[in-house]
């Protein structure tokens, strides 16, 4: 197969999505004409089976489960009052609800596989009372982006459930492998605020709510935290498999919205609704990846490309940064699971071939598509979030605020790659 | 989940959801059953997945014993629900694309990028039916059986798997012939009101009122 | 000339699969070309490499995107169950045993492959021994009563339910934790690959009685057969057999050295060394496995067989079960 078909094959598919074609049809489009065209009908035929095996693949189950618990515990309010009483919490810190906005953020990704709906649930909750207190629209609004990101770090994360099932990793390992990078990242979102909020001298801090009352408030946290820690400690102690710990998860949650009185048809068809669109969306474009990797892998592209920057001589780290600039561009233009699903299969051989470790590799994959969500000017949480400002602002106090914290996360990828044992070392040891 | 970057509200859509055609009216109407019956279906399949397999986890920690399949079942589950859940995002114009570029086009040419992207999401569908069909043809032909504790006919769980995706087929091609009506009448304010990528905004919209029916709903 | 030159695209092994997919079937194809002097080019992908799932091989072959597959047996019995035949619970304690079996059931799987396929059976292989890791003492196969054991697939499961164990189906993968955390209290698996997951750092005991051999083999599409010359397909042939051979024999070696290895003992040269205890393997163990044979393992495959094939349990007596006395 040449090159120049194959380069066709990809700006084809470019052109589809960017003139607002569904992107699974963009994907499976050139998939099937590419893969037809090169190997003849035989190529149509052993489709079939591959469509089968994704769409039965009990490791992608644990998708719309993860969706569904995260809708629970969204529709049923327990996300919201679990803003109120961090707020109570980290209120008092300089940059005051800034910090609420990433912890908050930080917290509900804890029961959550997706960015946009963190970023939508905390800004939705948040940004009215920002604007009541005066807080300045720009780092709300970038606060808010840049937290949401933390949804596909922390775990669950439905990008790591692609990105395992992509390239045969233990989806458990990878959630492990995101905590400590979360929390770290969670925790240099907030130095950077009390930073910039010390340095600017006009530093927000929300007035002392009392001892007895932000006791109270902590029931509140309880039941993201108990869900979470029924996800990740079935999953570290190895009792559960990554779907049977979305299962427990979701029961879990059910029990929480049976007790806060919410459990009704009305909220259940909401709820079954929204993660019915959302895993249908994923799926599809899940499914579409997969015949538009049969039909790359055919070509040997990803072989070619592999032999050839292995060629090159690059070290782990040139490549990683190259890797960096690739992504950071892409990203700015593309929605990330595409990015992702579309460019895993080439890169991925490539940074095996250098030794690097692939789940350092997924949560590296992870940051560049977190990175994704706020880059402009394609940048799905960039989005959200300035669609739920309560003024009139412009899309571009959402990308100022949110810029720091890309500034941020690419610093934080060059610590991980400097000191990648903050990935290893707790899979490591499970 | 669509990508919008502008900060202009699309007016248009705006204005027109809230007064739909009469025709309008009773097919949303039907939308809303379907959307129900699908939903139900969604949610009963995956909330009772979750049952089944926390039982297996915990027996099988708790109490030595394994009821050896549930991983089976998830992967049918999964097969019957996507299918479900396609559909799903059909209606809610949910299955992504981007708008970065689209909503600065002229009109027309948008009208005619939705129908467009109808027709191949349509077409797309009616692929898959046909690979569908073509593999349970195989599996009765071989007999196939699961090579599991259940030894499952295949043909069953596949066979409810062409069921969903004939069922996403008729939800994708219904839409798609109402956009090809529509665009044969002129009626390109229509086509892009319904058939536009959902823009951030008016997801948005949608998680507000939910919000503010939580918010509303809280007594305490 | 590049004109004569036939292109076969192979479906080979998972990379994951270990040092004969590594070091015998990659190099085979890869260098089938100079090895063989014949004028075909074996383009071989790794099935995880294509995102094809292992139990869709036989339909992927028939589509014919594919010539020629290192089929894997256990998983493609979904669509012919006849391959399990190869490869029946307590049915080849040792690779002589493993090697008559196969030489016996070959001619009649590659007709049913031939008739329900097309494609041709060429030659099999075992990848070794699947074996006992227990974390806590055992002197005999019978004391896995009363002890969760991780199987992998369903005969395995119910040989273990009736000696009084508890299967439980665990993911390669997820075994290591799931010994080192006492969700299982024993596992089955290859004694190599068992070495190289680090199982021995999680286990105290093995029984290196093999339960199956873990029977695998290559196959090639009638219509891509049926195009080559008489000669070619004579030299297609032999360079397979002498492939089949090769690991037979490496397989039989890693297996013995991987024992070692485990059990701390020289020499120990393809593995790391852990100390487990070496439990020996008794004749009423080989007896209890031998009796499953014929109690177990072919009955409930009877079921699923002759549902798909009735002859298929007939011409396996008449071939496998002639020369192990089993009718
Ligand atoms: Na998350
Ligand atoms: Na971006």
């Amino acid at each position: 197969m040449s090159v120049p078909f194959i380069v066709l094959g990809f700006f084809a598919m470019l052109v589809m999505m960017l003139i607002g074609l569904p992107i699974a049809i963009a994907m499976a489009a050139v998939g099937v004409i590419g893969g037809i065209s090169a190997y003849g009908v035989p190529f149509l035929d052993s489709i079939a089976p591959v469509v089968w095996g994704v769409q039965n693949d009990n490791l992608l189950t644990c998708i719309p489960l993860f969706i569904l618990l995260g809708e629970l515990l969204l529709r049923s309010g327990i996300a919201d009052r679990m803003y109120g009483a961090l707020s109570a919490w980290l209120g008092r810190l300089p940059g005051g609800l800034l910090h609420t906005n990433i912890g908050s953020c930080a917290m509900f990704a804890a029961t959550s596989g997706s960015s946009v709906a963190t970023a939508a649930t905390v800004g939705t909750v948040a940004l009215p009372s920002l604007q009541a207190r005066g807080y300045s629209m720009r780092s709300s609004l970038g606060s808010l982006a840049a937290g949401g990101t933390l949804g596909i770090l922390i775990p669950p994360s439905v990008n790591m459930i692609v990105y395992g099932s992509l390239t045969n990793n233990s989806i458990g390992k990878l959630f492990i492998a995101g905590i400590i990078p979360g929390l770290l990242l969670t925790g240099s979102f907030m130095l950077y605020i009390a930073i910039a909020a010390l340095w600017s001298k006009e530093s927000m801090r929300e007035a002392e709510v009392p001892l007895a009352e932000r006791i109270r408030l902590l029931r509140n946290l309880v039941p993201p935290a108990v869900v979470f820690g029924i996800v990740m400690g079935s999953l570290y102690f190895g009792i559960a498999t990554a779907t049977e710990s979305a299962a427990l998860g979701v029961l879990a949650a059910l029990f929480f919205v049976w007790r806060s009185g919410r459990l009704d048809w009305s909220l259940l068809r909401n709820c079954f609704i929204s993660s019915g669109r959302i895993a249908g969306m994923i799926l599809l474009i899940m499914t579409a990846a997969f015949i538009l990797n049969l039909t790359i892998s055919l070509t040997g592209v990803a072989e070619n490309m592999t032999k050839w920057v292995v060629g090159l001589g690059l070290s782990q780290t040139a490549l990683l940064l190259t890797l960096i600039v690739f992504y950071l561009v892409l990203g700015m233009f593309m929605d990330v699971l595409s990015m992702q699903v579309a460019t895993i299969p080439i890169t991925y051989p490539i940074a095996m071939a250098l030794g690097i470790d692939p789940i350092w590799y997924g949560i590296f994959i992870v940051l560049m598509c977190e990175l994704g969500m706020i880059t402009p000017p394609v940048g799905m949480n960039l989005f959200v979030v300035h669609g739920i400002r309560p003024d009139n602002g412009g899309i571009q106090d959402a990308i100022w605020g949110a810029l720091p914290y890309a500034a941020i996360m690419l610093l934080f990828t060059l610590l991980l790659m400097a000191a990648p044992s903050i990935v290893t070392w707790l899979p490591l040891h499970m | 989940m669509s990508t919008a970057s502008s900060n202009e509200l699309p007016r248009v859509s705006e204005a027109a959801s809230r007064e739909p055609e009469k025709s309008g009216a009773v097919a949303s109407k039907h939308k809303e059953g379907i959307e129900s019956v699908l939903a139900l279906l969604f949610g009963v399949i995956f909330l009772g997945l979750s049952v089944v397999v926390s039982v297996e986890t915990l027996a099988r920690k708790l109490f030595n014993f394994s009821i050896q399949g549930a991983d089976e079942l998830g992967g049918y589950a999964l097969a019957l629900g996507s299918t479900l859940a396609f559909s799903l995002a059909v209606m809610g114009r949910a299955h992504i694309r981007v708008d970065v570029f689209h909503e600065r086009f002229p009109k027309r040419l948008k009208a005619a990028l939705n129908l467009v992207a109808i027709v191949s999401l349509a077409g797309f569908a009616i692929f898959i039916c046909w690979l569908a069909y073509r593999v349970l043809l195989d599996t009765f032909e071989y007999g196939s059986t699961a090579p599991t504790p259940w030894g499952t006919p295949l043909a069953l769980p596949q066979s409810l798997w062409l069921v969903g995706l004939i069922a996403f087929a008729l939800v994708a091609t219904g839409y798609a012939v109402q956009a090809i009506r529509l665009f044969l009448n002129g009626s390109t304010d229509r086509l892009l009101v319904d058939f536009s990528p959902k823009s951030a905004k008016e997801e948005l919209k949608e998680e507000l009122e939910d919000l503010a029916v939580r918010h509303g709903g809280e007594t305490s | 000339s590049a004109e004569d030159t036939l292109k076969i695209r192979v479906i080979g092994q998972p990379l994951a699969t270990g040092l004969v997919q590594a070091n015998k079937e990659r190099p085979f194809f890869e260098n089938f070309r100079t090895a063989t002097g014949l004028a075909i080019e074996m383009d071989y992908k790794p099935i995880d490499t294509l995102g094809i799932k292992d139990t869709e091989e036989l339909r992927v072959l028939k589509s014919g995107l594919f010539e020629m597959a290192s089929l894997r047996f256990p998983q493609n019995s979904r669509d012919e169950p006849a391959l399990l035949g190869f490869d029946l619970v307590g049915l080849s304690p040792d690779y002589a045993t493993g090697r008559k079996v196969a030489d016996a059931y070959l001619p009649i799987a590659d007709a049913r492959l031939q008739k329900q396929f097309r494609v041709k059976l060429l030659g099999v292989f075992p990848f070794g021994p699947q074996i006992l890791f227990c974390n806590q003492p055992i002197k005999q196969l019978a004391d896995v009563k009363g002890l969760k054991v991780r199987t992998y697939d369903q005969n395995l499961a119910k040989f273990i339910e009736s000696v009084g164990g508890t299967p439980v189906p665990i993911s390669f993968a997820d075994t290591y934790q799931s010994l080192s955390l006492g969700v299982v209290d024993c596992a089955i698996s290859g004694a190599s690959s068992a070495n190289s997951s680090g199982w021995p750092e999680v286990s105290t005991h093995q029984l290196p009685i093999g339960f199956q051999l873990a029977i695998n083999g290559y196959v090639i599409s009638l219509k891509t057969w049926e195009k080559l010359t008489p000669e070619q397909q004579a030299k297609l042939t032999e360079a397979v057999a002498g492939l089949t051979n090769d690991i037979w024999a490496y397989s039989e070696t890693l297996f013995a050295d991987a024992v070692k290895c485990n059990a701390g003992k020289d020499p120990c040269t393809t593995g790391k060394k852990f100390n487990l205890v070496d439990v020996p393997v008794s004749d009423a163990d080989r007896a209890l496995l031998k009796e499953a044979v014929a109690k177990i393992s072919l009955p409930s495959w009877a079921e699923v067989c002759d549902k798909a094939d009735p002859n298929c349990v007939a011409s396996w007596k008449s071939s496998v079960g002639q020369i192990l006395g089993i009718q």
